[in-house]
Formats: structure tokens, sequence, C-alpha cells
């Protein structure tokens, strides 16, 4: 059973993004009113806000974090046309006694001449490597040589993909067998423009970045889009939001060992969900790719789940605004859960327990 | 306003009124659903809000605008404009006695009598009303009333001027002589004051758009253009105004009025309404005919005069309030992203509220946080945490569960993995009991043959069949039977390892199951114990079995009709008794029972009534085959349930593919489909040292738990897993991380850390009482150099710890001395690898307890909180 809790964001205007750090303890949220904030939890489950700073002068539309083995590392992205890596580090004063923690600025990345949409570190087998993608329609590719040194970046690649892009993903999978691999997602809204899902490949002969694959099949806007953790599957899961919520699946068909082209993928659509009634905005994988959270113009998080037979399912509805309008967000607000599907009933039921219950997912 | 079509208009003040007109007005209150004050005429607005009619004014006919009166007092005032363009002052639901009792009534005539288009009230100077009027020749189209203007004492010399020239009206409530008059020869569709300067009025004319100055009338700015209907200020920015012509939206820069400075995309239908949300920044929603949509355009970033050109950030959303075709609708004044929408057609609203795009993320551990606005929400899993609700739960929550209760690190009584698991996953609990036989089979085998057949036990059933020779048939009796039978049955070595693997028999020659059945009574299998003692031939212990079984059970009648049926068992081909049986066996729920009859009523060498019973467990079928098939047909059988079992990625099948490439691909599809990447790891740990290790999968399947438990931060149980890992595979094991190298020599010191007794030590002075094998080395054994010393207690590295006096706190001695295994760690040697700066790890440990700073002078260094994820604590610690 999942129950929402409010916290007092005190962000002065939208909130655009949430990110966890590696291992969930810390949180970063960022805003329209240009700044970041950085949250702890305690070890009672609380949030606490220990950083706040103005980190553009635009709104602040993607934050994200580094694998801790680099530090502690965000990274933003911003209408300002600029993205910036923070690192956060011991002061001079006792900041840390008092709760708080201080984030200085490593670099500012200013070669878009657009806003910058999204910004994304790669897997960390990778090395410290930042993505962005900008408005303008060109991904990215930063490294820091020396990771002791964050305030030197250099462009490794520059990748045109001739339409706005809105946001990005990386393939997690550390396999060998997997090249480096990212999704790029367009918002344009010319559904003539063709697919607005592509996806690049790195050739190790080339040293470059091709196009693997374009997912012709989503021709409308694309607002987000996230490969699912791999956790050792041979093949990739990428769900997207567009005007629905889509999950495709690439299978690598098997390489000839003389070929150096990127890899051919067999790609299946395995769900697709309007249950949004409109436009979705945002998809997050859990840590395993079993469970899929959305959010969309109906103003609901849905949660979706995949039986043994691959079929997914609506497992959960949660309101996204907390309680009915209280409009106070410093109180702790219970809220109601809805259940989707009709397994749910008779798993509840078996079960004695409440409607609230989320999972009906029999491993067998 | 044109008779039919409605509009809706928010109280300014009373978050909880609205008035509705169309041919009347219709005033409402808008409350919970089920609220006390509900009554029966009460209209449904959404799932939580009701709306409750409270009054209605049907005095002013031919209404084609109304606008609230923005003050406090008098509340609910309206001005109503008329299709004669006369503008009239009504009100209510109040009192007669009320404060706008001289208000209500008053009229405002212009000369000529011509439809009134739009009304503004001024928001500051709240007695001036602004009225918009067709054209009429060249006379003025802009009006500008004073409510009050009867009692304001310069007033009354035109007051008595009105009262003169009209002799018809009732002089004191008809108004003839405007406050201001602007536009000549010109036509107004709508106004709005502007909220940069409440004496500037900017008005949609007929060609243009002009902002009026009341304190220089004569001026005028204007801009040529054909958006002039709909013009409404922003609330948060007020230099930006919309307006609209047909199905296109201007939006501009009241500082560079020159032209729009953005145009959105233009909607197929012309538009009726352009609003602002007022409790939100850059929001805009529209309107268009006959539509059951409203779009909205989230202007994050527009062009501004000022500064460089940007691209702007509007996002397009359209949301459908309800089903039929939109009237109008109205934002909530301060409600957040709150509107009322009412029909075009029956008058019918809706309470709808537009929610923000939603962000959201998951944590490791199956958190939700997801931001809505400017509000966070985190939402965990909450429930009741055991066994039984173990079987819903995503396989995210389920690993961290099972390697909480150490899950696969069982390695004595392997089998018992599975109850560590939950014990409800009847795959788990076939693979665990297979690798447990394996186990069993290769220690025996280890021990009579010493030679490296122990490997054939792991590579499973199918390979170990096929090595199969030397088969032998023999046809036994029917035990308690003295028919004989023509069942063969086949015998082998091979065979009869196969038969040990599925659990069917225990070590020894002879194949003897006596064993097996009875554990299989213990556990209350009756159906799964009657059907192998069948399978032994032993008709009369499967009879023995059910009879139990129906006891044990309080007499289940089932049982005891089967094992009568059994009794009756007949050979001859053409009897009513295998007639009936073949037929009747398919109603048997239980595919034990079921597969019973079907093995009694084949032929011999046809067993695909059991073979292929899906139900039945893998175990049981391959024992089965093992026993009754020939060498030709097993292999073929085998091979078929092996590519069965890879092909649905059943751990079931581990028992045929053993720990080899066909194991690998098996449980491949089995992470494939379900993600269990523990079982995958542990499972393929399992087995002899051997080739499987090295598979690019299998070390792809042990990275990613690893990182798992690491992201949970289950890091014991990450060392365990490594511990437990680098017995089997020992080129896992790293290599040491760091040396510490003699600050003088330069050579490794690690030679004298190690707990050898040293020789000819040169610092002995500061050794302290103890064992004599206990190492008190304080020197290179490179260079004899002393090592550095403890920046606390000043003795060099290698001096065991003596007590902090300087602490003073006798809590912390009891720590100190309490645990062996933390006294010895007190012992050891650290320090920041920022600063350099160290000593005895317990000194540095209760010095920062107090501390930031390191305890070197003018040393600046916060050691302690250099490394976040260090100040991070293990969630498995005990």
């Amino acid at each position: 059973m999942f129950v929402a809790r409010s916290i007092a964001a005190d962000h002065k205007d939208l909130i655009h993004d949430v990110s966890y750090d590696f291992h969930g303890r810390r949180m970063a949220t960022c805003s329209s009113d240009q700044s970041v904030k950085v949250w702890d939890k305690t070890e009672n489950g609380e949030w606490h806000c220990t950083a706040s700073w103005k980190t553009h002068s635009g709104s602040v539309w993607r934050v994200t974090w580094a694998h801790p083995e680099f530090g502690q590392v965000l990274a933003s992205c911003s209408f300002d046309r600029t993205a910036a890596v923070w690192e956060e580090i011991v002061g001079e004063s006792n900041d840390k006694q008092r709760g708080l923690s201080h984030w200085i600025k490593r670099t500012t990345l200013v070669d878009s001449r657009t806003s910058v949409t999204d910004v994304k570190f790669a897997p960390k087998h990778m090395g410290l490597m930042l993505t962005t993608c900008s408005a303008d329609g060109v991904v990215r590719i930063y490294e820091a040589p020396d990771v002791m040194n964050l305030s030197q970046w250099s462009l490794q690649h520059e990748i045109s993909c001739k339409l706005s892009c809105s946001c990005i993903s990386w393939n997690p999978s550390s396999s060998r067998a997997h090249p480096p691999m990212f999704a790029v997602g367009s918002d344009d809204n010319n559904v003539s423009c063709g697919g607005k899902v592509q996806i690049y490949e790195y050739n190790e002969n080339t040293r470059k970045y091709s196009k693997a694959e374009t997912l012709m099949t989503v021709t409308d806007a694309v607002h987000d889009i996230a490969f699912a953790p791999n956790l050792g599957r041979s093949f990739h899961v990428l769900a997207i939001a567009t005007k629905d919520v889509r999950i495709f699946k690439l299978v690598p068909m098997r390489k000839e060992s003389t070929s150096t082209g990127p890899t051919m993928f067999e790609v299946q659509i395995v769900a697709q969900f309007d249950n949004h009634n409109s436009q979705v905005w945002r998809v997050s994988w859990n840590i395993t790719s079993t469970l899929l959270a959305s959010s969309g113009d109906d103003g609901c998080v849905r949660l979706w789940k995949a039986n043994y037979m691959d079929n997914w399912k609506c497992t959960g509805i949660l309101k996204g605004d907390g309680s009915p309008l209280t409009g106070l967000s410093g109180q702790p607000t219970a809220m109601s859960t809805m259940m989707g599907s009709s397994v749910q009933t008779s798993q509840n039921a078996i079960n004695g327990m409440s409607a609230g219950s989320l999972h009906a997912y029999f491993l067998l | 306003m044109s008779g039919s079509k409605p509009d809706i208009l928010w109280s300014p003040h009373q978050p909880d009124r609205f008035v509705i007109c169309d041919s009347e007005l219709g005033l409402y209150r808008i409350g919970p659903v089920g609220s006390a004050e509900t009554k029966a005429g009460t209209l449904p607005l959404s799932e939580e809000s009701a709306a409750t009619l409270l009054a209605i004014n049907s005095d002013t006919p031919y209404m084609k605008c109304v606008a609230w009166y923005p003050k406090h007092e008098p509340e609910c005032l309206l001005a109503v404009g008329q299709a004669n363009g006369r503008v009239v002052l009504t009100s209510l639901g109040q009192s007669h006695n009320s404060s706008c009792k001289d208000l209500v009534g008053k009229e405002f005539v212009p000369k000529h009598a011509r439809q009134c288009n739009t009304l503004a009230w001024n928001p500051v100077d709240s007695n001036l009303l602004a009225a918009g009027l067709d054209k009429h020749r060249a006379d003025f189209s802009v009006l500008i009333w004073d409510i009050s203007s009867k009692y304001s004492p310069e007033a009354s010399v035109a007051a008595e001027k009105i009262r003169l020239s009209s002799v018809d009206l009732d002089s004191s409530t008809v108004v003839t002589k405007p406050l201001y008059e602007l536009g000549q020869n010109d036509a107004c569709l709508s106004l709005c004051w502007l909220l940069r300067d409440p004496k500037l009025l900017l008005a949609g004319m007929h060609r243009n758009l002009a902002i009026f100055d009341l304190r220089n009338t004569s001026q005028k700015t204007f801009v040529n253009t054909k958006a002039i209907q709909g013009v409404t200020v922003d609330p948060h920015f007020h230099d930006r105004v919309a307006s609209f012509f047909e199905g296109q939206v201007a939006i501009w820069d009241l500082r560079k009025f020159e032209k729009p400075v953005l145009t959105l995309t233009e909607q197929p239908k012309p538009l009726t309404k352009v609003a602002w949300c007022p409790t939100r920044t850059g929001l805009l929603a529209t309107l268009t005919r006959d539509s059951n949509i409203i779009r909205l355009y989230d202007m994050q970033h527009t062009p501004t005069p000022i500064g460089d050109e940007t691209e702007p950030t509007i996002i397009e959303r359209s949301v459908h309030p309800c089903e039929s075709q939109i009237g109008s609708f109205a934002w909530h004044p301060s409600s957040q992203n709150r509107m009322v929408v009412v029909s075009a057609a029956n008058r019918a609203m809706t309470d709808f509220t537009v929610f923000e795009r939603i962000s959201l993320a998951w944590s490791t551990t199956t958190s939700l946080m997801w931001a809505c606005g400017r509000h966070l929400y985190d939402c965990v899993e909450e429930g009741a945490e055991g066994v039984e609700s173990m079987i819903e739960k995503d396989i995210a929550t389920k690993m961290r569960q099972r390697a909480q209760s150490r899950y696969g690190h069982d390695t004595i009584q392997v089998w018992r993995n599975h109850v560590l698991a939950g014990g409800n996953d009847p795959q788990l609990k076939s693979l665990w009991h297979d690798l447990f036989y394996m186990k069993q089979c290769a220690e025996d085998m280890e021990l009579k043959l010493q030679g490296n057949k122990q490997s054939v036990v792991y590579s499973g059933i199918k390979n170990i069949v096929k090595t199969s020779s030397g088969t032998t048939e023999s046809r036994r009796c029917w035990s308690g039977s003295d028919r004989q039978t023509d069942v063969p049955r086949y015998h082998s070595e091979e065979r009869c390892l196969a038969l040990r693997l599925c659990g069917w028999i225990s070590r020894g020659p002879e194949i003897d199951m006596e064993a097996f059945l009875r554990s299989l009574e213990q556990e209350r299998e009756w159906e799964r114990a009657a059907a192998v003692a069948l399978f032994n031939l032993d008709i009369r212990r499967a009879i023995q079995i059910l009879n139990k079984g129906a006891t044990a059970e309080k007499g289940d009648l089932n049982l005891n009709v089967v094992a009568m049926a059994l009794s009756g068992y007949t050979d001859e081909k053409s009897s009513l008794w295998r007639e009936m049986c073949s037929s009747l066996r398919l109603q048997l729920k239980n595919p034990y029972l079921c597969v019973m009859f079907a093995f009694l009523t084949s032929e011999p060498g046809a067993y695909d009534g059991v073979l292929y019973e899906s139900s039945v467990a893998v175990r049981d079928r391959v024992a089965f085959a093992c026993m009754f098939l020939n060498d030709a047909q097993l292999p073929r059988y085998i091979d078929k349930l092996t590519n069965d079992m890879k092909e649905a990625g059943n751990l079931e099948g581990m028992l045929l593919t053993g720990l080899t490439k066909d194991g690998v691909d098996l449980m491949e599809s089995y992470v494939n489909r379900t993600g269990d990447v523990q079982t995958a790891s542990f499972c393929m740990l399992k087995g002899s040292p051997g080739e499987v290790l090295k598979d690019p999968r299998v070390q792809c399947w042990i990275e990613n738990y690893r990182n798992l438990l690491d992201a949970w931060r289950f890091w014991h149980k990450r060392a365990e897993f490594d511990i437990h890992r680098g017995k089997l595979d020992p080129t896992s094991k790293p290599l040491a991380q760091v040396f510490v190298s003699c600050n003088f020599c330069g050579k490794s010191i690690s030679y004298s850390c190690s707990a050898m007794p040293h020789q000819g030590r040169g610092f002995s002075q500061y050794g302290v009482s103890g064992s004599p094998t206990k190492s008190k080395v304080t020197s290179c054994p490179g260079c004899r150099k002393p090592l550095p010393r403890c920046a606390l207690c000043l003795m060099n590295m290698g001096t065991p710890v003596s007590n902090c006096p300087g602490t003073g706190k006798s809590d912390e001695k009891v720590d100190l001395t309490r645990e062996n295994k933390l006294a010895q760690f007190n012992n050891w040697f650290t320090w920041c690898h920022n600063c350099r700066h160290g000593g005895h790890a317990g000194h540095m440990l209760s010095w920062f307890r107090d501390h930031t700073e390191c305890p070197v002078s003018a040393c600046t260094c916060k050691c302690m909180q250099l490394d976040t994820t260090g100040n991070l604590v293990p969630s498995d610690s005990s």
C-alpha cells in the first residue's frame, strides 16, 4: 500500500524535476524559481532541506546526481542555455553542524545556443561523463578527464538530432555485450517530422555515436523518456511519455563478429496506455524495472506492472495533489489510493487487506 | 450573453460564490459534496463539490455583458451592459438595507442607443466603470461612468443638468453624463484597465488596440491589429496582455507595443474566451466555439523586449473538463488552478482543477517522490511486512527482504534457501532442492571416486542421460499383485544418478524409494507419494498411502475413492475399468491422481499422459521418464522438456540443464522475465568452480546484484556475498587496495604491520606490557626509522592504544574494552586522505565525536565530513 505524505518544498515556483541519489538518501529538486534544493533523509525517514541556492538565471528544467564514487556532484540545466555542475564541499563555516551543506559551481557548460532541456550523467562504468540536450536539437557529451578536478570538462561529442530535443536517457546496462547507448526524445509537435525518439549507439571503431534506431511509430511530441535498469537482462526496455505511455523492448539481434555497424534491434512495443487521457509528462522506473510510474494531464500518477507473461497493467492510481485543495503544504496529508485492476480486488479479498494494497503479482 | 450563451463570474472576494449569467443572473454557492448545508437543490459539480443556487435576478433583460464590482463593500454589486447600450447596476441575494441599496437600480445611459459590448471596473478607483459600445456615427464608443457621480459634490452641477434635460427619467437613478468620453468615431469590443497604472485603459477598438490615459484624454497610444477581442492583462506580469481574433491569440508586451511578442498557434475555430490564470504565473486558458476542450498555454518563458531575443518556452496542453460543449469558463480567483466550466446548452456546471505537470522519481527502496506544482509528495509503500504479504510484492522488495534473511547463504542445507526466500515460490523450491541433491551427489562421488566425476553431477540430467550406456531392461511384478506385468523398466548407472538428482532415491546402489515416500507422507503430499509408489510398481503401497492420507485429512473422500479405484486395477486391455479410468481421470483435479490413472491405462512406452502433464513437477516427470522410457525415447523427451523450460525460464528446468551453458540460457530467460538477479547469482555460485562463472552473463548478474546491494546500503550483505563468491571464484578477490610506504626509505611497511614478531627493533621503549607475541613494532622494517605518530597520543604507529585520559569519559573506556574486536580496531592506524594527518582509529573517532577539525595544530581540515558516503549508515547492520 502506497501512502503519500506532503513535504513543504518551499520552492517559489513550479518544481520541474525531482532526482534521487544512488542510495536514495538524498534528493534534489529544481524549479522555475531558478534554484536547486538538496534534501537529506534522516534516519526516521523525514526529509530535510540542507541546501538551497540560485543556480541559473532562468527556469531550471532538470537536476541529476552523479554516482557517489565521483563525490557529491549534481548537474542542472536551464532555460538560460547553460548546464552547470555542482559539488558539495566542506566549507569554512560550520554549515554542516547547522544541518546545511555548501555547494559550489564547478563549471558552466555554455555551448548551447538555446534552452538546455535535459542533463544526465552517463552510467558509472563509462567514467564521469555528462550529456545535455537542447531545444536546438543538439546532444552534447562532456567528459571530466580528471575526476579530482570537476572544473575541467571537455566536449567529446556533439550530435545533431535535427529536432528540438526535450529529454535524454542513457541505457544503464554495464554489460560488455551492450555498447554505450542513449535515447533522445523530441517535443516537436509536427507529426509529419517522423519518429520523435532516436537511439544512438557508440561505435568502438569510429569512436563516434551513430544512430542505431528511430522509433518511427512515435510521431507525437515526447516529453520524457527512460531506459529501464537493465539488471542483466538480454534486452533493453524503454518507456516513453508522449500522448500516451508506451513501453518498447529493444532486443539486440545477434551480431556477426565481422560487422562493425551499429547493433540492429528488434523493436517491439510491449504496452501502450492512454489512461492519462491526454499528454503524459513523466515516466520513471524502479530499480528492478518491474514498476513504472507515469504522470499525465489527468493530474494523476499511475503505476504500471507486468505479469510474468509480460502483460502490463495499471496497478495503482494516485492523485497528484494529495488532499482535495487544502493548499496547506506543511501538513502531512494521508491520501486515499484507488485501485486499477480487478486482480487487486481478488487478491485483497484473499489476504483480507485494505483496498489500498498495490501489488498482485504471482511469480510462478 | 446573447441570450443563450452563458458566462461565469467568480465573486472577487467570496471564494465560494459565483454568478452564471445567460438570460438572467443566478448566484451560486459552491461547497463540498455532502456538507451539512447540502440541500435538495444542489447541483453536483465534481466528485468533491456541489453548487447551491442562492438567488436569481431577472430584472435586467437584454444582457450583453456583466462585470462584478471589485471592492469588498458593497458585495455582490454587478454592472450589466444591455443591448441598447445602457449599463445597469444590480445586485443578487442582498438584503434591502445593505450598503449598495443606493447604487442598485442606477442606470447609465449613452446618448445614442447601441449595443454595449464590454464593461470594466477600475481595480483601484472603483467608482469608475468603463463601458465599450458599438459604433454610432461619430459618437464616442468608450464611456467611463462614475457610479458615485450623484453624491460627489463636484458632480452635483452635472447631475442638475441631467435632471433638467431628461425629465421623463427618474432623476435619482439615471446618469447620462459620462465622466470621460473616449474613442470617437470608432467601436469598442473589449476593455481592460491596466494594472501597472490604473489611469490607463486598454481598449480593443475596431481595427486597433488603444491605450487611453485618463489624465490626458486627447492622446492615445495605439497599434493597428486585428486581434482586438478579449483584451486581458496578465495579473502576474502587468506588462503582458493577451487579445485574440478568430482562432489566433496574440500576446503583447506593453513596453514594446508595436507588434505582438508572440502569437500562439492558430486554432481551427474562432475563440470565445481567453483568460490568464490568477493563481499561477504564465498560464493562459483559451476556449473556442463548439468545443469541449480548454486549451492551456503554459508560458514558462516568453520573449521580452528588453534583453536579447530568446525563443519562447510554451507548453501547450488541453484539458477536457466535461463531455458536453463548453459555453464559458472562469478561473477561481484564489484556489490554485481551479475553474468552473459551464456547458453551452443546459447550464451544466463542472468544477475542475488543472493539474501541474508532475515530475516523479523512484528511489532505490521503492518509494516514489513526485512534485506537483510547488509541492512535494513522498509516497512510500506501507503495509504488513511478513511472509503472507510477500507474494504480492515487487521483486525489488522481495530481493531486499531475501537479502536480509540471508537468502542464498545456506551452503550446507542448500534446500533451506527457498525457505529463506519466503518459502512460497514453487520454482525457487525446486531450484534449491535441485542444487541440494546435486551437492549431495557430488560429495558422495568425491568420496567414492576421488576423480573428476563431480562435474558430471552439475552438468544436468540432460547430459547425464546422453552418456547413458549399458541400460538393462527389467520387467517387474507389481508388488502386492501376483500378475506378471509387461511394464518394462530401465536401469543404468546414469539413470540411477538421475533419480538421485530428482530426489527419488537416496545414496546406495539399491533403488529404494521408501525413504522418499516417508518424507512425502510427512509433508502430507499424499497424492504425490501415491503416484511415486505406483511408479515404483507398488500398488499396495500406493493404496496404503491414499488410505493414510484420507485418514489424516479427516476422511478426504476423494483419496479413498481413488484408492478404491486403484485396487480394481486390471491389465486387461479391453476391460471396463480401463475404459472408465482413462476417460474419468481427466476430471480429477489433482494432477498426481490424474497421472496415476494415465500410467495405468496407457500402453508401455507411450506415456504422454504422464510426461506432458505440465502441472506435475518436472522432477517427477523426469524421474518417471528415467524409469520407463527407453534409450531412444529418453534423450528426445529430455531435450524437448529442456527447451521448453529454457524458453519459459522455468527454474524447475535447472534439474535438466544443470549449471552448464544450457543452465545459463535458462537462467537468462528467467532473469529476462523476473529481474531476479539475486537468485541467478547465488544459483550460479553453487556449482563446482566451473565454466559458468566465466560466462559474461553470469558476471553481469553478479555485478548487477552487488550494485543493488550497494544502492540499498546493504554493504555488509554485499561484503558477505563477496566472501561467498571468493570461495568459488578466486579470481573475483580484489587485490590489496592500499599500501603504506615509509616516509624515509619508501618501502612498504606492511611487513611490520603483520603480526610477525620482529627481530631487533629500534624503538621498543614505547612498548607496553602485553603478551610477548603481540607486535609492538613502531618502526619501518626497511630502514628502522620510526613510523608516524598518532596526532593525539603522540605515540608511534604500531603502539597499542591506551585509554584516552584526555577525554575523561568513563563510558568511553568501557566502549574501548568491552569488545575485543573493537579494541583491536582501535589500535589500527588511520589517516585523512586530504590532510594526511592521522592516528589510532580509536583516538581519532573519539576526537571527532566532539570536534569537526583535524587535531593537528593549524590544520583546518574537516576530515570526518569530507566523505558524505562515509557518513551514511549501512541499512543492514545488526
